[in-house]
């Protein structure tokens, strides 16, 4: 591209949009404003949004909220202390016992698989991660053509 | 508010060619500046904070409600380039600036904006009229600097086109 055209293309659409005036707002639009913004003071204080309160009822909210979450906290607390969940907690580790089951057979499990693997030999081995590796491979690539078609026009058409 | 409407709402029909959808935007804008009329009262960048905020709200608004259909759309029917709309009537081009009468040719303008493609009439609006930098309407628009400045310049070009433009090198080229 010439870059004195580009430059003269850039003045003269500049000139012709500088150029434009203003559009004419609708009439209505200054009463529909009116409606509006008398609808929205209209509604309660508490069914606004909290940074529209008075700074008075930001600030009791604040204390309030706080009170409540010391008190739910304390509250916590104090229930941990009694019988019932302390035998609750109790049986839920009886429970979680059962997961170190579950963890000694996976061991085995692996363990096995890793015996299996050493009596196959080395070739076997690198072909299976060859296999692995194109198959991974292939399915990055399909992937990515497949976002490509997808999402291609949306990159370019923004809006 | 009477002062400053017609721009808000020049901004808003500008980016968005669609009355209905300028007005609730203008309209919004407004219900903002009543939310912080005690920091705006006065000021004397109201007009910008306006105009920014009327930017932002069209912005979000062409994001958030077209980019759905205009995914499906665009599949479907191909680049939106300009190219493939008919091109409106102008008078000859040898004597197209001396017989418009300047009010037609305001008219002219805006019927080919608005039928340029939201993806070259959004960054063409936001350079030349707001007064954003590449690199500002790349941020705002979630796009490349790339992209920015093939979108403007396609616009431009197609702009030109439309509104049959002669600049002086290609009148010292011919």
């Amino acid at each position: 591209m010439n870059p004195d055209y580009d430059k003269q293309l850039e003045a003269a659409i500049s000139r012709e949009l500088k150029a434009l005036p203003e559009l004419a707002a609708p009439g209505a639009l200054a009463n529909r404003v009116m409606a509006a913004i008398g609808q929205r003071a209209r509604v309660p204080w508490y069914r606004r949004s909290w940074q529209t309160w008075p700074v008075a009822l930001q600030a009791a909210s604040l204390v309030v909220l706080l009170a409540l979450f010391g008190g739910l906290c304390l509250g916590g607390w104090q229930l941990s202390q009694t019988e019932t969940v302390s035998f609750a907690l109790r049986r839920v580790g009886e429970w979680s016992s059962g997961l170190s089951t579950i963890g000694n057979t996976l061991n085995v499990l692996v363990s096995a698989a890793v015996l299996v693997v050493k009596k196959l030999g080395t070739g076997v081995i690198v072909t299976c991660l060859i296999i692995v590796g194109l198959g991974y491979a292939m399915c990055v690539g399909l992937g990515t053509v497949y976002f490509r078609l997808a999402f291609a026009k949306r990159e370019e058409s923004y809006l | 508010m009477r002062n400053y409407q017609n721009m808000v709402f020049s901004t808003a029909m500008r980016l968005l060619t669609n009355q209905s959808e300028a007005e609730d935007v203008t309209q919004e804008v407004f219900l903002r500046a009543y939310e912080r009329f005690g920091e705006l009262q006065g000021s004397p960048t109201v007009g910008g904070w306006l105009k920014t905020v009327a930017t932002n709200l069209c912005l979000n608004h062409l994001s958030r409600y077209r980019s759905r259909w205009t995914f499906f759309s665009e599949i479907f029917t191909g680049d939106s380039d300009a190219g493939g709309e008919p091109e409106m009537e102008f008078a000859d081009e040898s004597n197209a600036g001396e017989e418009l009468e300047a009010r037609d040719r305001h008219e002219l303008v805006e019927q080919a904006m608005q039928k340029l493609p939201t993806a070259q009439r959004v960054p063409l609006v936001l350079y030349h009229l707001e007064g954003l930098r590449y690199e500002k309407i790349a941020e705002k628009l979630g796009v490349s600097l790339g992209k920015v400045k093939t979108d403007i310049s396609r616009g431009r070009e197609a702009l030109r086109k439309k509104l049959r433009l002669t600049l002086e090198l290609e009148n010292s080229l011919t």
